[in-house]
């Protein structure tokens, strides 16, 4: 029924005119599986379908909705831990419908998949509320029916949607509609989080005990949105709102996640804070002789708080770092006589960061206003200073937005203030020599506006406006932007979208498929600024049992994008990237089926092509994949749960090796070739460009967990598999020219990965 | 290292793909076609100036080497040199010389594709660019340029003792016409370190270590000899020895050469040192032995006296402390090499395991001695003959 009046609700909403208002007061209270029957539900948040009116209960459950319109209307309610509910109420002008919303927990015993409400919920207000062309969201628990691998990981189940491209196993680097990793806004609750990526990105840094849901726009972004050419994953914390001191536990093959959440002030707030580290190297030290120099850990921290005068505080605070620091003479003796002599490498890379936000509705006027502080830095330091090199970038930003709601129109208009700061840096602090040193900083700028207008019950239109500017380039452009939605029956919908967007901050990291880090510069007078134009056209349907299909085509032309530069010169500057044209294009589909019981999931196909080019000189990025399918599916049973994934590709392009070459030293102490015993280093040559492809690909990851409860606790062991079957995915190709024949040894990707672990939660 | 050079974050890579990756298929490959490749350095301290031609490695040939024989450095570094070739360079003079190759003259079949001018460094006209074209049996052409930069060469090496616990070496030099940067390079037992600098400027401490060798081991060793140049040069020779290709995708090297690849620049040499590097000797096993026996097996020993630091102590205790040092050879008719070589080694609870070095670099060993501390007497054995050694008293 709920899903029915959904669907109904922007012919509802697009058919009202200026009409009386009347109340809407009520209470959200938790249901008997919760083990708190009947308590009061604080921070629920409550959102009128069909607007963008949210607010939240109070610290005895309460909310007040003023002004709404007339009519029968929607409520949507959600809470961490909970499934959300979505009910109807019948609004009197001049009058106040009083209703009580009992939410139910998610582990509730004989609810099969109840989340499964959730997720179909979110879908439907975005298919109702928004253009949201290019706009894909997950939910927590749709995240999590994707198969781990070693753990559960954000990043890696985003990789699965269409127009979302992983390079390999090996990386979480997102590459959208044939953009490069770089291309990507990557945000945690609204704050710009740089390089979100563990082992050179094996991993995210995102622990999945902490994420609430996600948001990937793939492109035409609205207004709010800039700095980046090809997509927005806005990565959405979880709140709870429970009564009491909660808690996950989460113990894999790789690390311990430890997470505790509660309530401020009785319920005027909320708390979390989860901490993971990965133990190999404790491992390692305790079962063998040998040290294992790499570990990373992660802290995020989240609290919300209801301020007077119905101010909503949140505070979103990260800390991640990677640390590969080895004595080498710590290491087990191999071959060599002694070990004794040999030295440090130091190499440690993360991200912080922290951000607020206030937000405050008056009437139909709701304000934000965000801060943050958000920084990522590399530091390598071989022998104690002999050789060292730094990357970092801090940016401290402010944003705000205001939202004014009509009937007809929600226009909101922001600005966004970045300060960076960036260094580059090589050298030696004992020969005191520098190969280079460059520093960055400048402010960014951008002012926004939108509206997201309902033009009819069949037409919702989204134009908007942004300008930016950045002081390190004298540089400002205007960025037009549109969606279009047209409902062609209440479950059918044609959307189109486009626009322009532009970045002025570029990677280093370069084209080969194996992409470490994101080495930040920003442009200057020597680095323009890189822009693409996006436009994007799709059909969408709404199915009766919970469930979507979404085709899209899109189109990206970059008039500039930045290419890393492999060949630059250290002491040259303005040389560290150089400018390229593009194009993009492609076909996504998406199948979605989330029905309240049974098999949930769902399929995604892309197809694209991708091409770069300068004067003459063309070539396709490592990341062009033209035919990418992706299949997820869980199923709840009782206590079990089982969830699969299998992923069929076709190859990446690669540059072919086309022989070697012998590196020659020149000895100028005796004027002679080779004395001195120089390491001989045989470099291999490369062919054209990425004029070869590697196989297809194709995975099977396989997952089951069984939930066991012990009074307020549950106890979920799990055990996975990625690359069931051992599927011999090709990473990358190895030659050997000094022998005949010649020969290419493939390295592959994951092989068969067992893990298992254990979630307590209480 | 330059931003080009990301070899350190490259082995990060390569140990993701070793935890996780593993060799799924070796397949042998069609030979693609080989280039031409060169390496060329002008020097005004060499006496003559030689250039080195050879083809690419594309699958053709086994290729094997040890060594590098300065005399015959293609072959005997597993290298396909390009014979035959008609090779010419042309001065700023606008004087072509002829390139002789090695090989043709050596008579002991050295030097294949090692083409000599017969032009001293002394004769090279600075800054002004010389021509080299090459034409092989084949017709193939390869053509490359370089300028040689100003500045006083250092012909004869400078002798100094540096003491790697407390010394700092410093060196400034005035700014040279035509050098795109400076070339620094330390000789070490595991092979040299080099690094290129802007600056007129830099220092050597002797805690510095060696970034290009396995395991970073330090830079200076107690007992060495070690050489120290410092070098203007061009661009060629900058852009070819600072970049790298990308170990995937054979991108990044920085080659000037038309028709090839490789390097054809210049180089002079504006420090010339050689450093006798010493350090405190504090450890009771720390001391200069001399050979002790009777008079028959003082006539047979070949080596006389062992001079031996504790170069770094062990980080575990199951693993031996790292020795340095010299050791000196019993003095003959008719010698060749060094007299005073270095040696390396280890020792553990008071066994000692040392490498008598052939020179001065650790992939040379031209006789070990095994044997035991006792006391103030170290006794073992070489290779062939027994040896007891008495460490001298302070």
């Amino acid at each position: 029924m709920a899903l029915v009046l959904g669907l109904l609700a922007p012919c509802i909403v697009g058919g009202q005119g200026v009409s009386a208002t009347g109340t809407i007061a009520g209470r959200v209270l938790l249901d008997s599986d919760s083990g708190m029957a009947g308590a009061p539900a604080m921070n629920a948040t409550v959102a009128l379908v069909g607007t963008t009116t949210v607010v939240r209960s109070d610290r005895d459950g309460r909310f007040v909705l003023s002004n709404v319109a007339a009519g029968m209307r929607l409520l949507r309610v959600t809470a961490t831990e909970f499934s959300a509910q979505t009910v109807s109420v019948t609004v009197v002008a001049g009058d106040t419908a009083r209703v009580d919303i009992v939410l139910r927990s998610r582990h509730a015993p004989v609810v099969m998949a109840p989340i499964q409400t959730d997720a179909q919920s979110v879908d439907r207000e975005m298919f109702q509320t928004r253009p949201n062309v290019g706009t894909l969201t997950l939910t927590a628990t749709q995240l999590s029916s994707a198969p781990r691998v070693g753990e559960r990981d954000v990043i890696r189940a985003v990789q699965l949607l269409p127009g979302v491209e992983a390079r390999n196993d090996f990386n979480t680097g997102l590459n959208v509609r044939g953009g490069e990793a770089d291309q990507n806004l990557i945000l945690l609750d609204g704050h710009p989080l740089y390089n979100p990526f563990h082992l050179g990105g094996l991993f995210s840094t995102f622990m999945d005990a902490t994420v609430g849901g996600i948001e990937l726009i793939t492109g035409a972004f609205p207004a709010r949105y800039g700095g980046r050419l090809s997509s927005v994953l806005d990565v959405q914390s979880a709140d709870d709102a429970r009564l009491g001191i909660h808690g996950t536990a989460d113990i894999s093959a790789l690390g311990a996640t430890g997470r505790l959440t509660g309530l401020l002030n009785g319920g005027a707030g909320t708390w979390s804070f989860a901490a993971r580290r990965t133990y190999a190297d404790a491992a390692t030290s305790i079962f063998t002789n040998n040290i294992f120099p790499y570990h990373f850990r992660d802290f995020h921290g989240r609290a919300t708080y209801s301020l007077p005068a119905d101010i909503r505080l949140a505070i979103t605070g990260y800390l991640g770092r990677d640390v590969l620091d080895a004595n080498l003479a710590d290491f087990e003796n191999d071959s060599s006589a002694s070990r004794a002599s040999e030295g440090r490498w130091a190499f440690n890379w993360g991200n912080r960061l922290i951000g607020a936000s206030l937000e405050r509705d008056v009437g139909r006027l709701r304000a934000e206003q965000r801060f943050s502080a958000s920084g990522f830095s590399t530091t390598l330091d071989l022998g104690d200073g002999t050789l060292s090199q730094q990357n970092a970038i801090r940016d401290l930003r402010a944003s705000g937005d205001v939202l004014l709601r009509t009937s007809n129109h929600d226009v909101s208009a922001g600005y966004d203030v970045a300060a960076y700061h960036t260094r580059y840096a090589s050298g030696s602090s004992q020969t005191g020599t520098s190969d280079f040193d460059i520093t960055q900083q400048g402010t960014a700028g951008g002012l926004w506006i939108d509206d997201v207008w309902r033009l009819s019950s069949r037409w919702l239109i989204e134009p908007g406006l942004r300008g930016d500017a950045l002081t390190s380039r004298h540089y400002a452009s205007l960025s037009p932007r549109l969606s279009v939605k047209y409902f062609v029956t209440p479950s059918l919908a044609l959307t189109a979208a486009g626009g322009y967007v532009t970045q002025w901050l570029h990677s280093l990291a370069g084209d080969g498929p194996l992409r470490y880090f994101e080495i930040w510069m920003a442009s200057d007078s020597l680095i323009p600024v890189a822009s693409a134009w996006h436009g994007v056209a799709g059909i969408e349907r709404r199915l009766r049992d919970a469930g979507s299909i979404r085709l899209e085509a899109y189109l990206k032309r970059y008039p500039r994008v930045m290419e890393a530069n492999w060949s630059e010169d250290p002491s040259v500057r303005g040389d560290e990237l150089f400018a390229a044209q593009g194009t993009s294009y492609g076909v996504d589909l998406l199948a979605r089926w989330q029905p309240t019981t049974g098999v949930a999931g769902w399929l995604s196909y892309s197809y694209g092509m991708s091409r770069r080019w300068v004067d003459t000189l063309s070539w396709a990025p490592g990341h062009d994949r033209r035919h990418d399918l992706n299949v997820v599916a869980s199923w709840k049973l009782a206590r079990y749960q089982l969830g699969a994934r299998f992923g069929l590709a076709t190859g990446t392009p690669y540059t072919p090796i086309v022989g070697s070459v012998a590196r020659r030293e020149y000895d100028p102490s005796t004027d002679t070739w080779g004395s001195g015993s120089p390491i001989l280093y045989v470099e291999p040559i490369g062919g054209a460009r990425n004029t070869a492809r590697f196989p297809i690909t194709h995975r099977v990851d396989l997952d089951i967990s069984r939930e066991f409860r012990r009074r307020h606790s549950s106890w979920t062991p799990y055990i996975s598999v990625a690359n069931a079957y051992n599927a011999k995915n090709v990473l990358v190709y190895l030659y050997q020219f000094g022998t005949t024949p010649a020969t290419r040894r493939a390295i592959s990707q994951f092989p068969i990965l067992p893990s298992a672990g254990l979630r307590v939660a209480f | 290292m330059s931003r080009s050079d990301r070899r350190p974050v490259g082995v990060l890579a390569l140990a993701v793909l070793a935890l996780f990756g593993c060799e799924v298929e070796n397949v042998a490959i069609p030979s693609p076609p080989a280039q031409l490749a060169l390496h060329g350095v002008l020097s005004p301290t060499a006496a003559t100036q030689a250039i080195l031609l050879e083809r690419t490695r594309n699958g053709s040939q086994d290729l094997f080497g040890g060594a590098v024989d300065p005399l015959d450095p293609i072959t005997s570094a597993r290298g396909v040199p390009e014979q035959g070739a008609t090779v010419r360079l042309i001065t700023p003079s606008n004087d072509t010389l002829f390139g002789r190759e090695d090989i043709t003259v050596s008579g002991d079949g050295r030097g294949a594709g090692v083409y000599r001018f017969a032009l001293s460094g002394a004769a090279l006209e600075r800054t002004g660019v010389y021509k080299l074209h090459a034409r092989t049996r084949a017709g193939e052409v390869l053509d490359a340029e370089t300028s040689v930069p100003g500045g006083a060469a250092a012909i004869a090496s400078v002798n100094r003792t540096f003491d790697r616990e407390s010394d700092t070496a410093t060196y400034s030099w005035p700014a040279i016409t035509g050098a795109r940067a400076y070339f620094v390079r330390v000789e070490s037992p595991f092979g040299p370190r080099y690094f290129f600098t802007d600056s007129t400027h830099v220092r050597l401490p002797g805690t510095l270590r060696n970034t290009q060798a396995t395991g970073l081991p330090r830079l200076f060793f107690p007992g060495f000899l070690q050489t120290v140049t410092i070098s203007a040069v061009d661009a060629n020779f900058y852009d070819w020895y600072r970049s790298h290709n990308n170990s995937v995708s054979g991108e990044g090297l920085i080659s000037r050469v038309s028709g090839g690849i490789g390097v054809f620049g210049s180089l002079v040499r504006l420090v010339y040192e050689t450093w006798d590097v010493t350090a405190p000797q504090t450890n009771p096993v720390e001391g200069t032995y001399r050979f002790y026996g009777t008079p028959e097996e003082a006539g047979a020993t070949l080596n006389i006296a062992l001079v031996i630091w504790v170069e770094s102590k062990a980080t575990r205790s199951d693993q031996p402390d790292a020795i340095s040092g010299q050791y000196f050879k019993r003095p003959q008719i008719g010698a060749v090499g060094c007299q005073v070589c270095g040696m390396i080694g280890t020792m553990k609870d008071g066994h000692v395991e040392l490498a008598l070095l052939r020179d001065w670099y650790a992939n040379d060993t031209a006789d070990v001695f095994i044997g035991d501390l006792r006391g103030d007497t170290l006794v073992g054995s070489f290779r062939q003959v027994a040896g007891k050694f008495l460490k001298e008293q302070p």
